[in-house]
Order: C-alpha cells, then structure tokens, then sequence
C-alpha cells in the first residue's frame, strides 16, 4: 500500500443530488484535476475543494493525454483534444484523423485510456492481466505490457515520458513503461470511485466512496516485518552473527529508508552478549541488518533478538 | 486572469408605479390583462421585464437595453428603452417616459451585439444579420445582410460579433462559437471552433481581437475570436438567488465588463434587477488546505502544496503566501513563505522531528489591491 499522506475532511460531491463522477484527469497547466461528471464539469484540488465551472455535452468521454492534458473520445470514433484554458472539448484538434477509435477499443466506466498522440500511441487494457499498445494511425497492436493485475485498470494516466500509471477498481496500482514494455513499480492505493495521477508531484489521488479525495506518494507503507533471521543460521560465539529482518507492503513490495528498533532480551536476567546497534535503516531492497556479538567470558544463555518499525 | 467585482446598481431601475396604489380586487366591469401585477402587495403596472437587447452605446456613454414584460393594462406586454449611466449602472430619467419602442423590432430580433464602428448587429426572423435601428430594432435601413445560411455548412446563429473593419465574424448557436474569417468574400473560412461551458446567456464585443460572453449559469468568458482562443474564464459574483438571466456589455472607455443580472421581481412587485461592473483583473477567491505530497516520515523533509484561484478556479499569480506553524512546534518550516506559480499553485518545506509528532501549518496571503 503507498503511503496516504493526505485525505480530505470535506466532501467532493456533485451538485445535482441525481449527479455523478464519471472520470477524473490530472491537468499540469492547471495544477488541479478535472472531474467530469454526468450533470457538472469541475476543477478540483488537491484538497479535494471543487469548482463547477461546466455542463457536459456531446457525449465525451474523459481520457488522459500525454503531457498531462485531457482528451475526449466521441461515439463517432474521434478523438479531440482540450483547449488549454478550461480543458473542454476542442473539435478543432482531432487527435486521430487516420483511424476512428472502434467501440472494442474504447475507453469504458470500467476500462481506461490514456493517448500519447506525440508518439502516435494508444494504450488500452488489452484483458485484466495486460496493457495493449496500440498505433494511432491505424490501430494495429504494437504490443502488449503484462503487469498481472488480476483486474481492468480503470485509470490510465500519463506520469512522464514514456510511463503510464494505471489503477485498478480495487486499488492496484501499476506503473507501466510502455515504450520498453515492462511493469517498473507495483504499488496499492484504496478501494475508490475514481483516480487519477498527479505527474507534478508523482502522487496518486483517489476519490473514495464517501466523496473523500486521499493523496497517496509512491512509498510503500509497512504491512510486516520478518522474524529477525541470522545468516548464516548458526550463532556463534566471539564473532560478529549477521542478523536481518525485511519491512514490506501489503503486496510484498519492499519498505526502504524506515528505522527498525532492536533489543535483546532473555528470560529472567540479562542477554548474553550484545547487539552492534540498537537502530539500523531498511535498504531499498526493505532489508534491516545489525550484527550479534556472542559472550565473550565464556558463559551460556539463551537470547532473542527483537526488532520492530514504529508506525504512526 | 480573472474579473474583480467594483461595483454594483442594485436595483438598476424601477417599474412604473400604479396611482393609488395596489387595490385587494379588480372592480367589477375592469378588465386588466395582467391582474396580478397590481393585486397587493403588488403595485406597478409593469413587471417581468427581460432584457431584449443590451449593450453599450461608446458616442453616447451609456448602457442601453429594450427589455419586454407585462403590463397591467392594454397591451398586456410592453416593449420599453432603458437608458443606463455607464459610470453608476441607474437608469435614466423617470420610467413613465422611457420610450416605448414597439414589439415588432424587439422581439423578433435576435439578441444584438455591437460590432465595428458602433454599428449594432442582430439577426432577423430568418437568421439573416443585419445592423438595426437602435430605437426600433429593425433592420436599418441600407443594412448589409449576412446570410451564413448560405456559408459552408448552412450554420445557422443566433448572435453574433461581426467585424467588418478585419472581415472577422464570430457567432453563436447554442454553445458553440465558429469563427470565421472572410465572410463577406466568397472564400471565406472557418478558422477554429470554440466551445462555451453552458449555453449562452449573452455576447458581447470588446475590441478587434476580444469578446465576452456569459454563459446561462452565469459563467463570464473572454475570446481571441481572431485566433480563435480561449482567453479568460470567471464567474459572476455569487449570489443567495438564482437569476432568470444574464445580459451583458463591454465598456470601451473603462475597459469594464458591464453585467445585467436579471431576477425575479420583489414581492411588492418592484424590478430587482442590477448591474454588476467587473474589471479584467486578478482577484482571489480562496486558499486551499496545505497538502502533504511527499512521505511524512520523521526526520523527512515534507513537501506541502497549496492553491490560490479564483472564484471560477483560475490560478492567481503572482502572489506571496505566508505559513505558520501552530503552537506547539515540533519541527521546522523551512520556506515561511512562498511564491504563486503554474496555476496558483504555492509549495512549501517542513522539516520533520526525529519524533513522531502532530503538527499544524496556516496558510495566509493579503490581498492588498482595491478598486
């Protein structure tokens, strides 16, 4: 699970009681995110604040834009871009003029899309398990990311050049390079409504089921910490025994740069021997080492070594 | 950019009074097409007026609006010339003599715009453009007619602004805007299509290069209708009602919008519309909570991150945001107070505790021009 630095105490609900959220998309040039709902077009903040500023028409559908603009899928096939200033839909950029989108490939409430028109790209969930990139001149499958989601991921959005963050329904997040074709970062948001991705700040936003937004940075957040295991397993003594733990996420993603606490402890006394320090911080990998020095007066016991991360 | 509120008519004018006031019940052998608008409370003869026709005379420095309503008496509608002082918004001269111009003009004339050199611009029962009679709405005599049914595409509007010094036009349906460049030539081209937030309320002309619009919901645009570009988005000032219209005109000489907010008439009958002046300028609206957009982690340094935008969400800038700390401080801030950038938006530094600790952060900024 990534760290939730931030959730709203208001509400970003719409202002039709019979409205709804239909797809979110971060814009760069406003430093907000653009809400498109079925009665209201808002701009929202990170803080979850909402200007309505809009009424949908023409039946277009949200989608990410390369750069961190919007962009608009019609029925008819078309694909349009968004003037700069209020990101409606400009019918003077059509994004695909060689290759009407088919309604196969479209962006749907349950399957995202994001367009990279300057590289003349259009990605798409090709099944639950797999990102298809397909050409924007002619539609052809140029190829498919498999990044083992087990679900659709209902968001696709830009992150930087050549990277795609995709979220699924249940919260799995995928950063998908696309243009090397590979899976570069696996992460775990909430279960929510909508989300999208913050490229200026590399941060996920996801608006929860309660209206809530909650800002998620890429740190993964401790879920466990292993038994302290010693390597190798044999203890012993009058050298330095090589001891470590590892700190990982819900989904087994490694924790680093967190501070695990060690102790030595023995039943009725004192430990026999002693620990080289008594905090050490995880590595990349969410690996923690510290070393235990056996007795060196020659007495016998029995110790356990304990460790633990404090977590707010 | 935004729209700074400087000043308000409110009301901006008055209905003509019934002599003698309201009467409890219409007597025997009257008869009075609308009743109700004497009925007490109700005591004016007139009521219900929407604006026809709005915009700003620059020769005669004034507000001028043909607005169509009830009356108590025979017609039973009335068709009336409002004149209003462009510097205060108040109608002209007593209401009893505004001149009443006829229906025919007014209300079979689409909403009218000034264009180039003065000249006010409408279209007729046909969709066909012509410059109008200022005191009948008609078409005027030796008009030029645009007929853009006969364009490419038979688009059809129901304003627009028509340049005839650049040969630019820019007109209106529903909630799109087409541009076009050439249209009184034969190859004339559509040069770009804008696309307005709600439907339209009213159109305006500002210069050359500009024009406004107001949406029906209240939201105020400004268009390069020559590149053609969005250049500005805000939004009227709030209000507790909802209005029943929006009318609309720039003035040229204090390079003002002039907004003409319509609503309901009071219970007493009285008009309550009002004249809203806004001046093209920056204006804060509010300050969004600071948000934590990197790890908070003790001994961190943590990113927060703030807006500062309009009423319609448009970023302000340049403007100096303060931060504070609320007592009891634990940690450090680093950047006390910052700068607005890209769309408002204002970043500062904490430096974590080695600790654990809660911690708040105030935000502040001072909004020093007045207008």
């Amino acid at each position: 699970m990534y760290e939730k630095t931030f959730e709203s105490g208001i509400t970003t609900k719409p202002t039709s009681a019979s409205g709804s959220w239909l797809g979110m998309v971060f814009v760069f040039p406003w430093d907000a995110f653009l809400l498109s709902g079925s009665t209201e077009l808002a701009k929202v903040f990170r803080d979850g604040t909402k200007v309505q500023y809009a009424i949908p028409s023409g039946g277009h559908t949200l989608l990410s834009r390369v750069g961190g603009y919007a962009a608009f899928y019609v029925g008819d096939g078309k694909v349009y871009g968004a003037y700069e200033l209020d990101q409606l839909p400009n019918p003077n950029e059509v994004l695909n003029p060689l290759w009407p989108v088919p309604y196969a490939l479209s962006p749907n409430s349950q399957i995202g899309v994001m367009v990279d028109d300057r590289r003349g790209l259009w990605l798409r969930c090709a099944n639950q398990n797999a990102l298809g990139v397909y050409d924007l001149k002619n539609g052809a499958l140029l190829k498919t990311v498999t990044h083992g989601a087990g679900e659709y991921l209902k968001t696709l959005s830009w992150a930087q050049e050549g990277q795609v963050v995709g979220v699924g329904p249940s919260g799995k997040v995928r950063v998908i390079d696309y243009l090397a074709g590979a899976v570069v970062e696996t992460g775990r948001v909430d279960a929510h409504m909508l989300a999208a991705y913050d490229c200026a700040f590399k941060v996920t936003a996801a608006l929860g089921q309660d209206w809530k937004m909650r800002i998620y940075c890429r740190e993964a957040w401790p879920h466990a910490l292993s038994n302290p295991a010693f390597e190798p397993a044999q203890v012993r003594g009058l050298q330095a025994n090589l001891v470590r733990v590892r700190l990982t996420g819900q989904d087994g993603e490694p924790c680093p740069d967190w501070w695990v606490h060690w102790s030595l402890e023995a039943p009725g006394g004192p430990a026999p021997g002693r620990l080289d320090r008594y905090v050490s911080k995880t590595d990349k990998d969410g690996w923690a080492s510290n070393f235990y020095f056996g007795p060196d007066d020659g007495s016998t016991g029995q110790a356990t070594v304990k460790a633990w991360v404090a977590v707010n | 950019m935004s729209l700074w509120p400087v000043g308000v008519a409110s009301p901006c004018m008055q209905y003509i009074p019934r002599a003698g006031g309201c009467v409890n019940e219409i007597p025997p052998g009257m008869f009075f097409y609308h009743p109700e608008l004497i009925i007490c409370p109700k005591k004016y003869i007139q009521g219900k007026f929407r604006a026809k026709h709005f915009y700003y005379d620059q020769g005669a420095d004034q507000y001028r609006a043909i607005f169509l309503g009830d009356l108590a008496g025979w017609p039973g509608w009335d068709a009336r010339r409002i004149d209003f002082e462009a510097s205060t918004g108040m109608a002209i001269g007593d209401p009893s003599k505004a001149p009443f111009v006829g229906v025919w003009g007014t209300a079979w004339t689409g909403l009218s715009v000034i264009g180039s050199y003065g000249q006010l611009w409408g279209i007729d029962p046909l969709a066909v453009f012509h410059t109008l009679n200022p005191l009948t709405m008609e078409p005027a005599a030796g008009s030029i007619a645009i007929d853009t049914r006969t364009w490419t595409g038979r688009p059809q509007y129901s304003c627009a602004v028509v340049n005839t010094m650049d040969d630019f036009f820019a007109g209106v349906s529903s909630w799109v805007v087409d541009c076009w460049e050439g249209m009184l030539t034969p190859q004339r081209v559509r040069v770009g299509r804008l696309r307005l937030p709600n439907v339209l309320g009213w159109m305006t002309y500002e210069s050359r290069n500009y024009c406004w619009f107001v949406t029906k919901d209240g939201f105020i645009l400004k268009a390069d209708y020559r590149i053609p570009r969005w250049e500005m988005i805000s939004k009227v000032q709030p209000s507790a009602e909802a209005a029943v219209g929006y009318a609309c005109a720039f003035d040229t000489k204090r390079k003002r919008l002039a907004v003409l907010r319509m609503l309901n008439d009071a219970a007493d009958g009285a008009c309550r519309h009002q004249i809203e002046f806004y001046y093209p300028m920056v204006k804060p609206a509010f300050l969004t909570k600071p948000v934590p957009v990197t790890s908070k982690r003790a001994g961190r340094r943590v990113v927060l991150v703030a807006n500062l935008v309009g009423d319609a969400g448009e970023g302000i800038t340049p403007y100096t945001v303060d931060a504070e700390m609320v007592a009891p401080v634990e940690g450090r801030l680093v950047t006390p107070f910052s700068g607005t950038e890209l769309g408002g938006r204002v970043s500062f530094q904490y430096q974590a505790p080695d600790e654990a600790c809660e911690e708040t952060i105030k935000l502040t900024t001072t909004v020093e021009e007045q207008l």
